[in-house]
């Protein structure tokens, strides 16, 4: 027994040499840049949201109405692999004489089983890293457990409560005559692997004549959010790849210091990627190096097609990201406010 | 696609009198300096790609790759470069080559990418040179154009050295034997110089073991009855096992499985097509959770990768820069441990 003992905590400290090892053999200040909020910032880009800025986005509300940016959170929607979501109601309480006291109280609630990244989400800042080292140059393999993450949490980030801007990069494709779609598609989506770069969201924002502001959300409508809403009869087509943004967009968005980049696909950025050797290499440049959150399967069509309808692209833009604590993403409900 | 700089106007430093005429001369260059480099950076070129074969489900090269998977890889590469593709598929007939060369012609295009094995690779090159059409070779030769081209005899070397290392490693001093399996009559892909290569190195770094050759003649099926009787004639001992493609090998693992032979082989293969590797949630052989597999890896051929391997050859012919007469392919070994770094997964998000 004491030779057990003896020969299993040898084996749980060289697990935990090991792993400290491969932690220490990353410097996250040559991987990674500080945040322009000092050290211990976790908050990321949503440090712009300021009160100045919330007010200048709610300047946006003129007509009261309220356009919804995301899809029915339910059973069926496109997802990778082993995922699954799985809701479950329990409603024990409405069996005959089950109610509860004189007033005939019944109840029920619904037990959701899903990851977090499922449906419209947003990826907080501990969902993507380069190697260990995650936004700030936090070496984030001493910041995890079994359960959460001790740092880069949901819980640290502001309100969503600030301007958007929608671009309807199916319009700027049309009209620079380089559109290429999907048949797939009920309405017109741009084709999988279309690379959007800086050039055509600048087209984009020029169609409506908006310039960005710094603590903006930007919401791109590609069209491939078509594919989505039809649930589950396209999801194979839906994951086979999307059109999105590219590095140079990533990067001129970063300098323009916007809070997070939305979109009606599954990642924000093009897929097939530029590189075939590279993963997701917006998500890095976006999460990681500027700490921009990106919000993914919006559902932009809507906003798209007001935008059309009144020439004017831009929205209080208002999202409630629960507290989790520890986490890396979370579903989310965005909404856009004219 | 990269822009030759202008070269910078001479410094006005150091003169004590610049003269103004002088001044106004290096203006005036530098305008028409960066005239021309906008005018080079927003040259729209035409390059057409005539594919061996295109037809549905028919793999080229001895591996599993299609035609459609190298076409496809041309699309995605040519989003980084200010060019236009225009395609073809040869169809695997000199015919239909010369037509397809003939449209290009008529459609003006720079810069001809020819990937086809015939004859009429000779006429076809006699035809674009007469049209002022540069060309570039894939896979076949095409006379007086550079080639771009796997090494099947290099890919065999790269599964011949893991193979001889893992059993250098894992059974040192015990009886082995080695064989290379596949469609190894196949000599239009040129797959008997992958089996020369694994051959060649097994024999440099494994003296003491005997290679033998099972040839399928290209029908997988004739995989398990090879094998079995390998198997049968080396009822002990263990077995390097090198594959010519990827298909093969799945085939030979699993006979390997079906001789209760498992914990005496190893495999190595070549290819690196989808059948072998995938995504997070594909389960394939060559996967990160899957490293105990007995099949080692494979030797990437990059089919799939063609456009990003060809087109920047392409646009440097086509700024006019020298290329060497023949490229490879760089055949790496993609085993467990960095597939998802050579394959990186999308299916995880």
């Amino acid at each position: 027994m004491k030779l057990r003992a003896i020969v299993a905590m040898a084996a749980a400290l060289m697990v935990l040499a090991a792993g400290s090892a491969a932690f220490a053999q990353s410097d996250c200040k040559k991987l990674v840049p500080a945040s322009p909020w000092g050290p211990n910032d976790q908050t990321g880009a949503t440090n712009r949201i300021t009160p100045a800025v919330t007010k200048a986005g709610a300047a946006e509300i003129q007509e009261g109405k309220v356009i919804a940016l995301s899809y029915p959170l339910t059973d069926g929607v496109p997802l990778f692999g082993s995922r699954f979501t799985k809701t479950i109601l329990t409603a024990t309480s409405l069996a005959p004489g089950a109610a509860f006291g004189e007033n005939n109280l019944t109840y029920m609630e619904d037990t959701w089983l899903s990851q977090s990244h499922v449906g419209t989400h947003l990826d907080g800042m501990g969902h993507i890293g380069r190697g260990d080292c995650y936004y700030n140059q936090i070496a984030m393999g001493k910041f995890i457990n079994q359960n959460n993450m001790t740092k880069l949490g949901l819980e640290h980030l502001k309100p969503f409560a600030t301007r958007g801007v929608v671009v309807d990069m199916v319009k700027v494709f049309q009209q620079a005559g380089k559109f290429k779609g999907n048949s797939a598609c009920k309405k017109p989506c741009l084709e999988k692997g279309t690379v959007i770069t800086a050039a055509d969201i600048q087209a984009g924002l020029k169609m409506y004549n908006v310039t960005l502001r710094e603590g903006d959300v930007i919401v791109i409508h590609t069209g491939w959010g078509d594919l989505f809403e039809q649930f589950p009869a396209q999801n194979a087509v839906y994951n086979s790849g999307e059109p999105g943004i590219g590095k140079d967009a990533a990067k001129w968005l970063a300098s323009q210091k916007v809070v997070a980049v939305g979109s009606d696909q599954w990642a924000v950025e093009v897929i097939p990627g530029e590189d075939p050797k590279e993963a997701f290499v917006v998500h890095q440049m976006l999460l990681t190096d500027n700490g921009i959150h990106i919000i993914e399967n919006v559902r932009t069509d809507l906003i798209a097609a007001e935008a059309a309808a009144t020439g004017r692209a831009t929205f209080f833009f208002t999202m409630t990201v629960p507290k989790g604590v520890g986490m890396t993403g979370n579903f989310v409900a965005p909404e856009a406010i004219r | 696609m990269r822009v030759k700089r202008p070269a910078p106007a001479s410094s006005l430093r150091g003169r004590r009198r610049p003269h103004v005429w002088g001044l106004a001369a290096g203006l005036a260059a530098l305008v028409v300096a960066a005239g021309l480099a906008t005018a080079t950076a927003e040259r729209q070129y035409v390059i057409a790609f005539a594919n061996l074969t295109e037809e549905p489900g028919v793999t080229v090269e001895g591996t599993g790759f299609t035609g459609r998977e190298i076409r496809e890889s041309f699309v995605l590469a040519a989003r980084a470069y200010p060019v236009e593709m225009v395609f073809y598929d040869n169809q695997r007939a000199d015919e239909r080559a010369i037509q397809n060369a003939d449209a290009a012609i008529n459609r003006k295009v720079d810069l001809y990418i020819q990937y086809h094995q015939g004859a009429a690779n000779a006429a076809i090159a006699e035809k674009l040179k007469a049209a002022g059409i540069r060309i570039l070779a894939v896979n076949y030769p095409v006379p007086g154009a550079p080639l771009y081209t796997v090494d099947n005899l290099a890919a065999g070397r790269v599964a011949g050295q893991a193979l001889a290392q893992f059993a250098l490693r894992s059974w040192r001093g015990q009886a082995t034997a080695a064989v290379v399996v596949g469609n190894l009559s196949a000599t239009g892909d040129r797959v008997p110089e992958r089996a020369q290569g694994v051959t060649e190195t097994l024999a440099q770094r494994l003296p003491s073991v005997k290679v033998a050759s099972l040839d399928t003649h290209g029908n997988p099926a004739q995989v398990a009855p090879l094998i079995g009787k390998f198997l049968a004639a080396h009822p002990s001992g263990k077995l390097l096992l090198a594959a010519t493609d990827d298909a093969t090998a799945l085939a030979v693992k699993s006979a390997v499985e079906a001789g209760g032979r498992v914990h005496d082989a190893a495999i190595v293969s070549h290819g690196v097509d989808r059948s072998i590797h995938g995504g997070m949630n594909d389960r394939k052989e060559i996967d990160p959770p899957n490293r105990g597999s007995i099949v080692i890896g494979s030797v990437a051929f990059y089919l799939d990768r063609y456009g990003y391997d060809v087109l920047p050859l392409a646009m440097r012919m086509l700024r006019g820069e020298p290329l060497p007469a023949r490229v490879t392919t760089r055949h790496v070994l993609v085993t467990a441990a960095n597939v998802f770094l050579e394959y990186p997964p999308y299916d995880m998000n």
